[in-house]
């Protein structure tokens, strides 16, 4: 009796396989966002607690001005000398000079680790891209426990 | 004496004719490749994060590289002088309080048993001024709202 030679090769059926895909990068390239939208989170400054019943932390007091310059002022710090606790750092062509800042900043914590907490009080002029590359700055630097202060 | 050359050439085949097929051979492989990793790239950058905020055409967010992930909390929209709270407009502070209460009030009745968390996500054009945004965080500082999420773009 003669054998029937068995193939080994099989056809695999690719179409609704490209189906699937294109399918798949049609519904993708539609629902895509190519902005990363995420968010800098910020503490309210003024408190809800009575002063005598807040835990007195090392606090930067960060102060905006019109031209540019920022004004850091550290609080409640054991740590820091006091020539050391108010510092100005100008503008740089009437803009922020953030790597200036973020010297700043970072020798603070250098100083005094346990510095983490910064309040900024910007201008009433003061744009909203400016105080947040400067609580970016801040951030950048260590000083993770953001405050706004309303004016 | 036809050549191997001459045999193969296109425009006077001195060699025996040879039959074109009508049948071409597409390659699947090739396809097959670019399309996953199309598929790959596009689901590594799959996000709906986008889907929080209603960005209006003309406005840019400012840009943080310290940006955490957006969560879906009350948006505060301030855009072309108007403050809006979730896509409804507000005519002054005082109605932007009731608005804030009201949410809060709402959420409080939705999650009985849950703390009231007071996060509020702000969204405004780069260029606003601080006096505009300062209203929201006085609003929000009557409601009892704690922690603002300024909406920002990830660097």
């Amino acid at each position: 009796m003669k054998h029937k030679k068995k193939h080994l090769d099989f056809e695999l059926n690719l179409i609704p396989f490209i189906d699937l895909l294109s399918t798949c990068i049609c519904f993708l390239l539609i629902t895509a966002v190519w902005m990363q939208v995420g968010s800098l989170n910020v503490k309210q400054a003024v408190g809800g607690q009575p002063a005598s019943e807040t835990e007195k932390k090392p606090t930067a007091w960060i102060y905006m001005e019109k031209d540019g310059s920022v004004t850091f002022d550290v609080k409640d710090s054991p740590a820091l000398r006091a020539d050391l606790r108010k510092s100005t750092v100008p503008a740089k062509a009437g803009k922020l000079d953030l790597e200036l800042v973020n010297k700043l900043a970072a020798d603070l914590r250098t100083v005094d680790p346990g510095l983490r907490t910064a309040l900024i009080q910007p201008k009433p002029e003061t744009s909203y891209e400016d105080i947040i590359d400067l609580m970016d700055t801040v951030k950048k630097a260590g000083l993770g426990d953001l405050g706004v202060v309303p004016l | 004496m036809g050549s191997a050359i001459g045999a193969q050439s296109v425009l006077n085949p001195t060699g025996k004719k040879w039959k074109r097929s009508l049948f071409a051979d597409l390659l699947l492989t090739a396809l097959i490749d670019a399309f996953s990793i199309l598929v790959i790239f596009l689901l590594m950058n799959f996000s709906s994060t986008g889907e929080i905020l209603f960005i209006n055409k003309g406005v840019e967010l400012p840009k943080a590289s310290q940006a955490d992930m957006l969560e879906r909390n009350t948006v505060v929209r301030y855009d072309e002088g108007k403050f809006f709270i979730e896509n409804k407009e507000m005519v002054n502070q005082d109605a932007m309080i009731q608005e804030l209460l009201d949410t809060r009030k709402e959420w409080s009745s939705t999650h009985p048993n849950e703390e009231f968390k007071g996060i509020l996500t702000i969204q405004a054009d780069k260029k606003t001024k601080y006096e505009n945004l300062n209203s929201i965080v006085l609003a929000m500082a009557h409601a009892g709202y704690g922690e603002i999420r300024f909406a920002v773009v990830t660097k």
